[in-house]
Formats: structure tokens, C-alpha cells, sequence
């Protein structure tokens, strides 16, 4: 009965594991906002290409259905776009592993690390675990959230100019709407982009719970906790 | 050049009336954004100015330009607008023909030397030395590049000079290209619109008839007084696009209620022109107005950004012919079924490796 309040206790030299803060609090606040931004974005921009439902009949000063959509649109894309600026931020002042991870293509050891990587989730080859980001993930990240993450403010906030022309965001980013071909153009990039989020989150929550299932280094909480595991021989210490 | 006659000395020798010259000046400073302080500026410029000399061309086009040009809004625009500028060449219009219409040509080129402004409607075939258009045995791209040289500034009229148009849309079989593409050492002014409004058109003579200077013009070079809002902006069915009340089929209830047609493929949200404030046929009406969607006539590639009809059109990359949306859905069940793929290996092999890698 009283077994489960029994305080657990490591024999001397057996301690496998080692713990580390790895993800901290603006690695973990701008994840989390981002996440959170960016399903609701894609929600909502769906919604706006395509409003599959309506408020029905009546006076059009009733009913504010499209408007409100595209202000909560426009309040997430705020929210993903000071994300994505703290974010930068603190992949320069921050600590080690808010870098870890960064391509360096100049680095032969980098593309190594990458053919391991690779290797390693298609079975061929048994590799160290991580404590920061490996190269396969630094890439993808890169590409897939903050690449196309900064297309998607860019055309994005070039199309919201529109409705204010000659204003701060058409001064600021006007210019990317004839580099897109148009203003019709620009929409159908920006709307062809938001579906690499889509292919992004389900490989993203796949390899986190593939990986967390075959290091067993608490990888699936660590953007909650921040804390991951370590064991010996483990990379970016 | 003072002994030209001006606008206004051409206008009464129609026998046109004081009244409704100053009805006109003030009508079209009021569609050019001016205040009415700028009105005096208007009547004085066309009393006292000599006529903008013109050469009009005509390259690959349907000619809807002139059609829409000669059809201005005012009463009396019809006069008044042929009298406006002095339209020494122009295919259409012209009385004369053959050898000495480009005798005529040749001489205003030598005459107002750098004064003249060159309007082009229609654009020039470049594949083969341009054969696609040729008029008078020489090809329109070197009539374009040759009558160029020495005007003031160019029109590119219609959305054929200003972006291309049908001619220069997918597969684009004679190389059609935009004024913009073949003369780079002169101030342009793009006019788009399939044809452009009437109004719009001589809005733009006006301006630099009155201000001697060329209209601002905005990042795609258009004049920023008619093309600085889009419809969408502007348009009278906004508050159903806001409300969220759209058109579903052509003869459904919002049809007939006059809801938004945003799901009917209207181009407005991205459109920038005048139709939803000055409208067409004097004022009378315009696409959306007369329960159509906008089809986006003014707009950069309108006819590869089809069909008309749909909100997405197909995404523009070689062999795929679908919508983002149906790219975006394919890629998504790829994923997944690699995703599916890679649970069933490692399901496969893990009995044959063992619970963990670490042991």
C-alpha cells in the first residue's frame, strides 16, 4: 500500500541517463505561438479562399462572418510574424542550442552528419542521439518552417497592404506583389505555400514521436519542460 | 508652336458652348482625384495650351481601346476628346491611307522632335523579326522602336501595350511582348483594361495636357489616380463579402438578392481599376453591377490566371494542371503514406534488431 510513496533511489554507478536544459523559454514560447499561429492561419485562410458556410439571409450590417475570419487571420499572422522576429533574435543572442542545428553547408562534417541522419531513419545505420538538433531536422526547420514561414509574412503582408494602399505595409512591402506576377498570383503562391505546413506538421509530430520512441530521451516533452536526456556518447553537448 | 491652335479654339469652332466645356473640365478633374481649386488650371490649360501632338499606333490588338476611347462618358467627349490632342496618326481615325498616312508619321516625328507623345495599343510579335504584325511592308516592332525614339513619353494603351494580354498569353505562339518589354529608355504610362474605361483615358490626355507632366504613376506603372484601389475596395457588394453572403450558383437566391460573387471567381479582390467608382457606359454600370464577376482585365496575365469562372486557378508549373488546393491535397496523402510506409518497416524490422538500439 504505502509502495507507491517510496522514494526511488539509483544504486551508485549505475545512472545511465544525464539531464539537461536544452530548450529555453523563447525557444519554447515562440515554438508553442508559432504552432498555435500557424494552424489557425491555415484554418482561416481555407476559410477565406473558400467560406464553406454562411450566415444565411438577412441585412448584410448583421452579420460580420468574412470580416471576422480574416481579423482573426490577420491577428495570428501578427502573432506568427513577432514569433518569427523573437525567434531571430534569439538564434543570435541566445544560447548554444537555440543554433543547434543551423546548416553549414561549407562543412563537410555538416553533410556527414546529414547522410547519417538520413541513413539512420531509413534503418541502414544505428547513430548517436542528439541533445540539440541534428543536421537532417536543423535543415528542415530552416527550410520548411522559417523559409516558408518568411514567404508566407511576406506575400501575406503584401497582401494585406492592399487594402490600405500608400500605407506602412504597402511602403514596407509593396514591392512583392509585381515580383509575384500580380496581385492574383501573389494570393495563389501564398495559398500553394500554406499546404507545406500541412506536409511539415505531420512529418514534424511523426519523427518527434518516432524519435522519442527510439532514443528514449524525453524528446516529445522537451518543448514543454525544455529538459531533455542524455546518455554517453550522445552528440552536441 | 503658340500659333497652334488650343483645345478650347477647336472645341468652339464646333460649336460648343462655354458651359459645357467648363461642365467637362470640371468633371474630369473630379475623376482625376483633383480638388476643385484645380479646376481654373484645367480651363486654363486647354484655352491656352496647344494641342498634345499624338501618334497613335496600332500594333497586335482588337482595336476595343479606340471602341472604348471614342465613346467617353461626357456628351460632347466625343469632340471634345478628338480635339483635345491632335491625333495627327492614327490607323482607326485617320482620313488619310497607304504611302501618305506614313508620310505623315514621319513628318510629326521630325516636327515636335522629343514633344510628341507616342499612344500604342496593341503590343509587338517579337519571334521571326516580328512578320506576325507588319503594317505598310515593316514590321510593328520596328515601327514601335522607331517612332519611340523621339517622343516624349510613352501610353501603352490597353492591357495588350500594358501587359500583353491574349496575345501574349500561354502558349504565346508569335513572342508577343508589352510595350514596357521593348522600349526601356522612355517614361511609360500603362493604361491596362481590356479595353481601358473612356474616362480613364482621357483623364490621363488631361493631366498632362494641364500639369505638363506625366500622371504619378504606381510600382506596375499605372497612373495612380485611376489605378490606386482595387475594386474589391470600392465595390458596392462588399458589405456581402464581409458578412460572409455569397453568390453559389448564377440563379440562386443571392443571385437574385445581388450577394457577393466572390465564389463565382470575381477578380476584384485583386483587380485595381476604376470600374466600381467611375463605372462605363456613362456611368451606367459595370461587370459586378450587372451581376457578372470581375474578371480581372487589368490585371497582369489575366488570361493565364483562368478559368474566370473559379477562385483558385491552376498552379502555374509545367504538366500539373490542378489547383493549389488539389496539389496541396496529393501531397498531403504522399506524406501520409510515407509516414504510413516508415511505421510499417520499422514495425517489420524491429523483432529482428531488438527493443532499443542501446544495449
Amino acid at each position: 500500500m504505502d509502495i507507491i510513496q517510496q522514494p526511488l533511489r539509483f544504486v551508485p554507478g549505475e545512472t545511465r541517463f544525464g539531464q539537461r536544459y536544452v530548450w529555453d523559454v523563447p525557444i519554447r514560447l515562440t515554438h508553442w505561438v508559432t504552432a498555435f499561429s500557424v494552424i489557425t492561419l491555415f484554418a482561416t485562410g481555407m476559410f477565406i479562399s473558400w467560406p464553406i458556410v454562411g450566415p444565411g439571409t438577412g441585412e448584410p450590417a448583421n452579420h460580420f462572418l468574412m470580416g471576422r475570419v480574416r481579423q482573426v487571420h490577420f491577428a495570428s499572422a501578427y502573432a506568427l510574424m513577432f514569433s518569427f522576429i523573437v525567434r531571430g533574435y534569439w538564434f543570435i543572442v541566445g544560447g548554444r542550442y537555440a543554433r543547434s542545428g543551423m546548416p553549414r553547408f561549407w562543412d563537410r562534417r555538416w553533410w556527414n552528419g546529414l547522410r547519417i541522419q538520413i541513413l539512420e531513419y531509413m534503418s541502414v545505420e544505428t547513430g548517436p542521439a542528439h541533445v540539440g538538433h541534428n543536421a537532417l531536422a536543423g535543415v528542415s526547420y530552416v527550410v520548411m518552417v522559417g523559409g516558408l514561414g518568411m514567404f508566407q509574412i511576406l506575400t501575406g503582408f503584401a497582401l494585406y497592404s492592399q487594402s490600405n494602399p500608400g500605407g506602412f505595409w504597402d511602403s514596407l512591402l509593396g514591392w512583392v506583389i509585381p515580383l509575384c506576377g500580380g496581385s492574383f498570383h501573389t494570393q495563389m503562391l501564398h495559398h500553394l505555400a500554406s499546404w507545406g505546413f500541412v506536409i511539415f506538421f505531420i512529418l514534424h509530430i511523426y519523427i518527434v514521436l518516432f524519435g522519442a520512441a527510439r532514443y528514449k530521451n524525453g524528446l516529445a516533452g522537451a518543448m514543454i519542460s525544455g529538459e531533455k536526456f542524455f546518455r554517453e556518447g550522445d552528440l552536441d553537448l | 508652336m503658340a500659333s497652334q491652335p488650343s483645345t478650347y479654339d477647336l472645341i468652339r469652332q464646333h460649336g460648343i458652348d462655354r458651359r459645357t466645356f467648363l461642365n467637362y473640365c470640371t468633371r474630369i478633374t473630379a475623376a482625376m482625384g483633383l480638388g476643385a481649386a484645380v479646376v481654373p488650371d484645367v480651363v486654363a490649360a486647354m484655352e491656352n495650351k496647344p494641342r498634345i501632338p499624338v501618334i497613335w499606333l496600332h500594333g497586335l490588338e482588337c482595336t476595343c481601346c479606340s471602341e472604348s476611347f471614342i465613346r467617353s462618358a461626357h456628351p460632347i467627349a466625343q469632340d471634345m476628346i478628338l480635339n483635345m490632342i491632335s491625333l495627327d496618326y492614327d490607323d482607326v481615325l485617320q482620313a488619310a491611307a497607304g504611302e501618305q498616312v506614313e508620310e505623315i508619321r514621319r513628318r510629326i516625328m521630325k516636327e515636335h522632335k522629343g514633344a510628341y507623345i507616342l499612344a500604342v495599343e496593341g503590343n509587338a510579335p517579337t519571334k521571326d523579326d516580328g512578320v506576325y504584325c507588319t503594317i505598310g511592308g515593316q514590321s510593328f516592332l520596328e515601327i514601335l522602336k522607331e517612332t519611340a525614339a523621339d517622343a516624349k513619353a510613352v501610353i501603352a494603351w490597353g492591357s495588350c501595350a500594358s501587359h500583353g494580354c491574349v496575345q501574349n498569353a500561354r502558349p504565346n505562339p508569335t513572342g508577343a511582348q508589352p510595350v514596357k518589354k521593348i522600349i526601356t529608355d522612355k517614361p511609360i504610362i500603362n493604361v491596362p483594361g481590356c479595353p481601358p474605361i473612356a474616362d480613364v483615358m482621357t483623364g490621363v490626355l488631361t493631366y498632362i495636357l494641364t500639369f505638363d507632366k506625366l500622371p504619378e504613376l504606381d510600382r506596375a506603372g499605372r497612373p495612380k489616380m485611376f489605378y490606386g484601389q482595387r475594386i474589391h475596395d470600392k465595390c458596392y457588394r462588399r458589405p456581402f463579402f464581409d458578412a460572409g453572403q455569397f453568390v453559389e450558383q448564377w440563379d440562386d437566391e443571392g443571385a437574385k438578392k445581388g450577394w457577393c460573387l466572390y465564389k463565382m471567381g470575381c477578380r476584384g479582390p485583386s483587380t485595381y481599376n476604376s470600374c466600381s467608382t467611375i463605372k462605363w457606359n456613362e456611368g451606367v454600370s459595370f461587370p459586378i453591377g450587372s451581376g457578372h464577376p470581375c474578371l480581372g482585365c487589368s490585371e497582369e496575365n489575366f488570361w493565364d490566371n483562368g478559368p474566370f469562372y473559379e477562385r483558385l486557378s491552376n498552379v502555374i508549373v509545367p504538366g500539373i494542371d490542378s489547383t493549389p488546393d488539389q496539389l496541396g491535397k496529393a501531397l498531403t496523402v504522399l506524406t501520409v503514406a510515407g509516414v504510413g510506409a516508415h511505421v510499417v518497416s520499422q514495425l517489420v524490422r524491429t523483432p529482428k534488431n531488438g527493443a532499443s538500439p542501446e544495449k
